[in-house]
């Protein structure tokens, strides 16, 4: 499918259609998977997906539709399915497209996998596991390529294009010792065409998180409850920070007016030591999308700088309901800055804590109070790393975390996706059973 | 479609059809889709798929043998309930949703609502002569309400109302809701003014929603027979006593009790005939969840397990409607049974281990005082390991309910269905 024609020929409907506005995206890929599950690479999959989704507005009242069969009768069919949705929908001021700033492509990566060499990794990475972790049990590894072209294009004449091929790794695993399991843990990492000889072990916390699922098959119970600090490893740090963007600087949360961030911009909400930056033009973050989905290409920007929060995470939409600017970007292409602590330092100052790789937990409530479990941990005790643990529950409050964060680790890693440092808080609630 | 605080903040809706072919040689799996339904993507699909299986073949040599052929039938079912609901009758039903809120929850600082629905109609052919038609709709809405505590930290509040059926059969007036959100806002009001639960092992009851999630996420994921082959707690627990006796724990396909299930599966994605999967029977683990393959390893008969989302997805091994089987008590008399414990009525979220360790996400809850319902609760976590949590169960009550706004994600989302009655039961608190 052409989408550049296709979405010319939406925007003409759209016109068509008597919209005020409107705007599409339209996307042609396609994804090679080769899929290791019960002890066996067992299956190779291709698939060809293509699809577009349709906005309009009439009288500042909006209609949606997606679909993927884009030839032309479905494409009018999809616009006068959208006109008939905004016509009964009630009016929005807010509602908008975007205004045109610059018309850009952007491409990287190949459009074709590499299956052999994909399979040559894969196979790879098990051979070598087998022998260097021989406890390790994988429930599922899934080794692929995909290749994605996209067009955004609106009626004010914006017109962003995007070629984008990447390759990915992830693999679910526990260890085995006779009849004993350990929890599972999991790791996924996203890397380019131009990045395929470094073995997928080597790649993020890959070796370091099954090394620590060995240790991880006879874990302690603790019992009772007393506050320490917690250590989040890169591992565990997107889900806290997702919880904060979520909770207290996306748009759900701005327009519902729940954040108790809302009327922080330019104050301290954080440790001075916490700089969080999301940097989708960054060319070692391989997973970040170049164009926004409302049509923006996207921007680097600081979230929290020294602890001042700089900027919410609002789209288009966020801005014009909330009356608030537009971010630079709303995507989760987090990186937060190295600290000066080693990370051995920093085990060595915790006389009772964490080492938190992994939290399970309920959503936090809206004013970012969380509980839960921490899943493939290890106490540390006197500086030291005593044993991990199991039926461990912390608790705390998202918020209050990142305002007390009292080191940053000198080491980071990336997954392609992140980079992030080991980060250190103290005052979780750590609870037994 | 989302009204957010009176605004309409999505109203959309999606169509998208494809299909794909799954080959399999020697054990080797080659599978393709795509979304162009022509006569030459059928044959780049099949091509491809083909393809795919024999480079694996070739890499792996796996030298795996056939299935047993399974008798040829054709079935359709739930083809009656195909009925699109127009989008702006349901804009209607969610407006005046949004404003009957608006209108009788006064002390909210947020409010919204949702309606979703979802319809997949799923045509199945495979070698052996097996032809499903089917069509499993549900429509859902759900609805949110956040207000202030005295302490100035916001408080919300979540429930999903819905059922198998399109919008139309689902919900034919925006009344029948009423009485369910006015209950959902004295919840609220009472959360409002709540108590933190307190940290560590507890006795409590689990209302029938989250006894459901125990069944699917601390039990039904550790007996998926490819999670068991990788080394679930399930494996060497077979046979074996994991539960109190009370406990019988079931994966219906479609029926159970006499009615329809939430999800109903007929034929699985691989073409086995639908049947309910007992796993626990009065405390002993019985049996696995399969498909084709695993049932074939362990030697088991497949019951129909093996399902796919999207067109693009490869069907694997999934629950349909899991649910502990009610007993024979009365919640009053379990609530009663209680000295010092907790009421925990809604859930959030939930995740499972390998091990059984479980956790769940709570948003409503009691405390029970002396054999009475006392302060509502905060947000907290509720968590154990399956099998010891399960074996202190001594009371269930004799109703059952099911949730059905379940999607379950295991590398795809599905539709699931989840019940179950309350259980009294001791658990790990996450309080503070």
């Amino acid at each position: 499918m052409d989408c550049r024609k296709t979405a010319e020929e939406i925007l003409n409907a759209i016109r068509a259609a008597g919209a005020d506005m409107g705007e599409c995206s339209v996307a042609a890929g396609n994804t090679t998977e080769i899929y290791y599950e019960s002890g066996k690479i067992s299956m190779v999959r291709s698939v060809i997906s293509h699809g577009a989704s349709i906005k309009v507005i009439k009288d500042q009242k909006k209609g949606s539709v997606t679909i993927n069969t884009c030839d032309s009768e479905a494409i009018r069919t999809a616009v006068a399915d959208a006109m008939s949705a905004a016509e009964h929908a009630p009016a929005d001021e807010a509602e908008g497209i975007a205004e045109l700033i610059e018309n850009k492509s952007f491409a990287s990566g190949k459009k074709e996998p590499d299956r052999e060499k994909l399979y040559g990794l894969m196979r790879e990475f098990l051979d070598t596991v087998k022998v260097e972790y021989p406890k390790i049990s994988f429930d599922s590894v899934s080794v692929g390529h995909s290749y994605r072209e996209s067009v955004y294009a609106n009626t004010n004449g914006v017109c962003l294009e995007t070629a984008e091929g990447e390759n990915s790794f992830s693999a679910m695993f526990m260890a085995k010792e006779g009849e004993i399991t350990s929890s599972f843990n999991s790791c996924g990492i996203v890397f380019s065409d131009d990045d395929m000889d470094t073995p997928l072990l080597e790649r993020g916390m890959t070796r370091s998180l099954l090394a620590e699922t060995e240790q991880q098959v006879t874990p302690e119970t603790l019992t009772g409850k007393f506050e320490g600090d917690v250590i989040i490893t890169p591992a565990c740090l997107p889900d806290i920070l997702y919880y904060a963007q979520s909770n207290f600087l996306a748009d759900g949360c701005m327009i519902e007016g729940t954040s108790i961030w809302k009327d922080a911009l330019e104050t301290k909400v954080a440790s001075d030591l916490l700089t969080w930056k999301s940097l989708p033009e960054s060319d070692e973050l391989v997973g970040s999308s170049k164009v926004s989905g409302d049509g923006y290409v996207a921007r680097d920007m600081a979230i929290i700088e020294n602890g001042v929060l700089k900027n919410f995470c609002l789209s288009r939409y966020g801005a014009a309901k909330t009356g608030k600017t537009r971010s630079a970007n709303t995507q989760m292409c987090y990186v937060v800055d190295a600290g000066e602590t080693k990370l051995a330092d920093m085990i060595a100052s915790v006389k009772n804590g964490l080492l938190l790789n992994r939290f399970s937990g309920g959503s936090p409530g809206a004013n970012g109070d969380f509980s839960g479990v921490a899943k493939n941990s290890f106490l540390i005790k006197d500086g030291k790393i005593a044993c991990s643990v199991s039926e461990t529950m912390i608790s705390g409050n998202i918020a209050a975390l990142l305002k007390n964060i009292s080191a940053v680790s000198a080491e980071r890693v990336t997954d392609g996706a992140t980079i992030l440092p080991w980060v250190q808080v103290p005052g979780i609630t750590i609870s037994g059973k | 479609m989302v009204f957010l605080n009176g605004t309409m903040t999505a109203n959309a809706s999606a169509a998208i059809t494809g299909f794909s072919a799954r080959v399999v040689k020697n054990g080797a799996y080659g599978f393709a889709s795509s979304a162009d339904y022509t006569a030459d993507s059928v044959a780049e699909v099949v091509r491809s798929a083909t393809e795919n299986a024999v480079f694996l073949d070739a890499k792996e040599k796996l030298g795996r043998g056939s299935f047993a052929r399974v008798p040829a039938i054709v079935r359709a079912d739930g083809l009656d309930f195909e009925e699109k609901t127009a989008q702006k009758r349901i804009i209607e039903f969610m407006g005046e949703i949004d404003a009957y809120v608006a209108a009788h929850c006064p002390k909210l600082v947020s409010r919204f609502s949702a309606a979703s629905c979802l319809s997949m109609e799923k045509l199945l052919r495979t070698s052996d002569g097996v032809c499903s038609h089917s069509l499993t709709p549900r429509s859902i809405v759900a609805v949110g309400l956040t207000a202030m505590a005295n302490d100035g930290a916001p408080v919300d509040l979540y429930e999903p109302f819905g059922d198998f059926g399109s919008f139309e059969q689902v919900f034919t007036d925006p009344s029948q809701l009423h009485a369910q959100i006015d209950d959902l806002y004295e919840q609220l009001m009472r959360k409002c003014e709540g108590v933190y639960a307190e940290a560590g092992n507890k006795q409590a009851i689990l209302h029938p929603d989250l006894a459901g999630i125990l069944a699917h996420e601390a039990v039904g994921h550790t007996v998926e027979a490819d999670f068991v082959q990788s080394g679930s707690i399930a494996g060497p627990c077979f046979g074996k006593q994991v539960a109190s006796e009370l406990v019988t724990l079931v994966d219906y396909a479609h029926t159970a009790l006499g009615k329809r299930c939430p999800v109903p599966v007929y034929v699985d994605d691989e073409g086995t005939i639908a049947e309910d999967a007992v796993i626990i029977e009065n405390g002993i683990l019985k049996g696995y969840m399969h498909n084709k393959e695993s049932a074939a390893h362990f030697g088991h008969k497949p019951q129909g397990n093996a399902r796919a989302f999207s067109f693009s997805d490869e069907p694997l091994i999934r629950m349909r409607n899991t649910c502990i089987v009610p007993g024979r008590d009365k919640l009053e008399d379990m609530i009663a049974s209680i000295d010092d414990g907790y009421y925990f009525t809604k859930t959030g979220n939930g995740q499972a281990d390998a091990t059984g360790e479980f956790m769940f996400g709570v948003n409503m809850g009691y405390e029970i005082k002396n054999g009475k319902l006392g302060r509502a609760l905060r947000d907290t976590t509720i968590a154990g390991m399956a099998f010891d949590v399960l074996k202190t169960v001594d009371m269930l009550s004799d109703d059952l309910s099911w949730s059905c706004s379940g999607m379950c994600g295991k590398k795809q989302m599905i539709p699931v269905g989840m019940g179950g009655p309350a259980i009294k039961l001791r658990i790990n608190v996450g309080g503070r």
